[in-house]
């Protein structure tokens, strides 16, 4: 009894119905054997037509049939490719008074920043710890004629590193090491554009300001209110007439120390990255390949998916699974790199391979090299749908201070008395 | 996500007995350690003391992994043979490291062993296997710390630990192992990071203590158990652990009385006096 009760409150705080009516249906389930959790799904689909709206900040991950009503904060479209097929889809955030959430709009549903939306049956996943809302073909929303307020919220200081794409309400400072300008063409109105690279202790990153903030390099900025999208493969700090820019007068001493892989998989890449990590898989593709003469691309079969059967040329490469044990990431080694962390010329590997009738064997000494090792990787990011991938613009074999390191995990241990 | 793979101490790891469902698609399963660990894939380097054939095609392969606390069970499968030739050419005593996931064998209800099933194996330096314990050690110490740091909260969820700058894996293991296990005893892996480090700067091969003692009981145990047909693995280790023995002592224990001859393997899973 007790148990139904409980079920029935748990149902009427996500639609709106009678609760002694809630209970007799709950319990006739009940009675015929229908397991609890079913009978409740039961019910509220019964019910489910007047739903209750649910302040943002109510919406856990994994939820369905949410209602609620809020403010577009912003929105964005990009293409993606969804079962082989290209599709437009619309990310931005979603605020109310209690809180702000992403959301990935599936389908059009002509929406624009500042729109104050009802929206019905839209459900929830979980995207880098939080939950983001999903809107799909069956879910409705309208817009309201009437204006709602945002929460307000402390902005968040963010290291230069710890930059996600999907944050918003951001604080940050960097220096800008470059910047450009530029014009793009927004619905037909020509727009200026300033871009480029800021850095702090931690790391650096892309930014693109969409208002003339009058930046010049090598100056040290406090940015408030930006928000993080991704772009080209890493994060990219955005700051646009929302925003207030302003120069202050500190030093920033850029230091060079690896970033844990966890943050780098979480971030979705990264520019001018420093990673430590071992050589956990070398990728069958690595060693000896051969390109299409014409456009670079890697032969399979000796047939260039483009320009199709190729005299193909040869090149050495490495695709390597880096691991530190808190995140994984591909890294991509050119010819060069190649040569270097193998100790032995491309033409030596040819020699091998056209001896024993067999470029496999190259991949072997790859592995037997390679695997188990750790190293140091240097690299940008490069778009990827799996898993981040570090083109690499140097690598080398971590010479670990063993001593040094011993001593090190013996002062944290006192460190705990 | 392509799951990290974790460099855990097999002391931590084989005292696990919880598993946890991963969400998404593929439906991960976690192996949750005492300290926090919440582990599907893992990097072990150590000793290869021993490797045998199992099963009845015998191109499964089950190696023994000694690191400074203890020992990693590491199975072959039928469908890596690769792995599986690579751990049949090997010598043992060898210095090797696998990339494997957690295996996980509950043949009752509340009763769990786990183990990897490699995906890589390779034979390796010695400054690689050096390599692995500082590394270990370090992703230990980091758990020590947030288990200390969550145990002088009232409740910690893994969003405070976060706040408090721990990795999100470590702050969502740490947390959820504070729900499943009771009495969590963080000194004793303190002792077991001394312990390791202390194994690589003495520079000397493994340090076997004296088991005189572990093997008469055990020996007894097996002798009160084996029947017809030799007496069940995990029985065994069930009743040792009930007379206060510890899970990795009892897994040494047994490797030694099996390298000496004095029991046997009738069948998979069972052991025998000879």
């Amino acid at each position: 009894m007790e148990e139904i009760e409980k079920a029935a409150e748990e149902i009427l705080a996500t639609v709106k119905a009678d609760k002694e009516k809630v209970m007799e249906d709950l319990k006739k389930f009940v009675e015929y054997g229908v397991p609890l959790e079913q009978a409740k799904e039961v019910v509220i689909s019964k019910y489910g037509e007047v739903t209750k709206e649910k302040k943002l900040k109510d919406i856990e991950a994994g939820e369905r049939n949410i209602c609620t009503i809020g403010k577009i904060i912003a929105i964005d479209e990009r293409e993606v490719e969804v079962r082989g097929e290209r599709r437009k889809i619309y990310r931005g955030l979603l605020g109310d008074d209690t809180a702000v959430i992403p959301f990935t709009a599936w389908k059009d549903f002509g929406l624009s920043k500042g729109d104050v939306v009802r929206i019905e049956n839209a459900s929830s996943s979980e995207w880098g710890g939080e939950p983001r809302l999903s809107l799909s073909e069956w879910t409705t929303v309208e817009k309201v004629d009437y204006d709602i307020e945002l929460v307000k919220r402390a902005p968040q200081r963010y290291n230069l590193i710890d930059l996600k794409p999907g944050l918003s309400n951001v604080e940050a400072r960097g220096k800008i090491l470059s910047i450009e300008e530029r014009e793009v063409n927004i619905g037909g109105e020509a727009r200026k554009v300033f871009s480029g690279v800021m850095a702090d202790e931690t790391g650096k990153v892309r930014f693109t300001a969409w208002k003339d903030f009058g930046l010049g390099e090598g100056e040290v900025i406090r940015i408030k209110n930006a928000y993080v999208r991704k772009w080209r493969g890493a994060p990219q700090l955005i700051f646009d007439e929302n925003s207030t820019v302003e120069k202050i007068d500190e030093e920033i001493v850029m230091e060079e120390r690896a970033t844990p892989l966890h943050k780098v998989v979480e971030a979705g890449g990264g520019i001018d990255l420093i990673l430590e990590g071992t050589i956990l898989d070398v990728r069958d593709d690595s060693g000896i390949i051969f390109r299409c003469p014409q456009c670079n691309r890697k032969l399979r079969d000796g047939v260039c998916e483009e320009h199709g059967e190729v005299e193909g040329v040869a090149d050495l490469r490495i695709r390597a699974l880096l691991d530190d044990g808190t995140g994984a990431v591909e890294v991509i080694m050119n010819r060069e790199i190649s040569e270097k962390l193998l100790e032995k010329k491309m033409e030596e590997f040819m020699e091998v391979a056209k001896e024993a009738m067999d470029y496999s064997i190259v991949h072997e000494e790859v592995v037997e090299k390679l695997f188990a090792t750790p190293v140091r990787v240097k690299g940008d990011s490069l778009p990827s749908e799996f898993i981040v991938t570090i083109f690499a613009r140097d690598v080398e074999i971590l010479r670990f201070d063993k001593e040094g390191e011993i001593e090190e995990i013996k002062m944290q241990l006192e460190g705990l008395q | 996500m392509r799951e990290p793979a974790w460099r855990v101490f097999a002391a931590e790891y084989n005292e696990a007995n919880h598993v946890i469902e991963g969400r998404g698609e593929k439906k991960p399963r976690y192996v949750l350690t005492p300290l926090g660990a919440k582990v599907n894939r893992l990097f072990i380097a150590g000793v290869l003391t021993d490797v045998e054939e199992i099963g009845a095609e015998g191109i499964r392969r089950r190696a023994r992994i000694s690191d400074p606390t203890g020992i990693h069970v590491v199975y072959a499968e039928a469908f890596e043979p690769e792995v599986a030739s690579i751990l049949a050419d090997m010598e043992v005593p060898s210095y090797i490291a696998v990339v494997g996931k957690v295996r996980i064998y509950e043949p009752e209800e509340n009763v769990l062993y786990v183990s990897a099933r490699a995906e890589k194996a390779k034979e390796v330096s010695e400054e690689v296997r050096d390599h692995w314990i500082i590394e270990a050690c370090r992703g230990t110490l980091v758990r020590i710390n947030a288990m200390r740091d969550a145990l002088s909260m009232n409740e910690a969820t893994p969003k405070q630990l976060r706040e408090l700058g721990y990795p999100p894996a470590v702050a969502e293991g740490v947390s959820e192992a504070l729900k499943v296990y009771k009495d969590i005893d963080v000194e004793q892996y303190e002792m077991m990071v001394r312990d390791a480090l202390s194994f690589i700067t003495t520079g000397k091969k493994e340090i076997r203590k004296d088991y005189a003692a572990e093997e008469e009981k055990l020996l007894d145990i097996i002798a009160s158990m084996q029947g017809e047909d030799g007496a069940i693995w995990d029985e065994v280790m069930e009743e040792a652990v009930k007379q206060g023995m510890e899970r990795s002592v009892v897994e040494e224990v047994m490797v030694i009385l099996l390298e000496k001859g004095q029991i046997y393997e009738p069948q998979l899973g069972k052991i025998k006096m000879v």
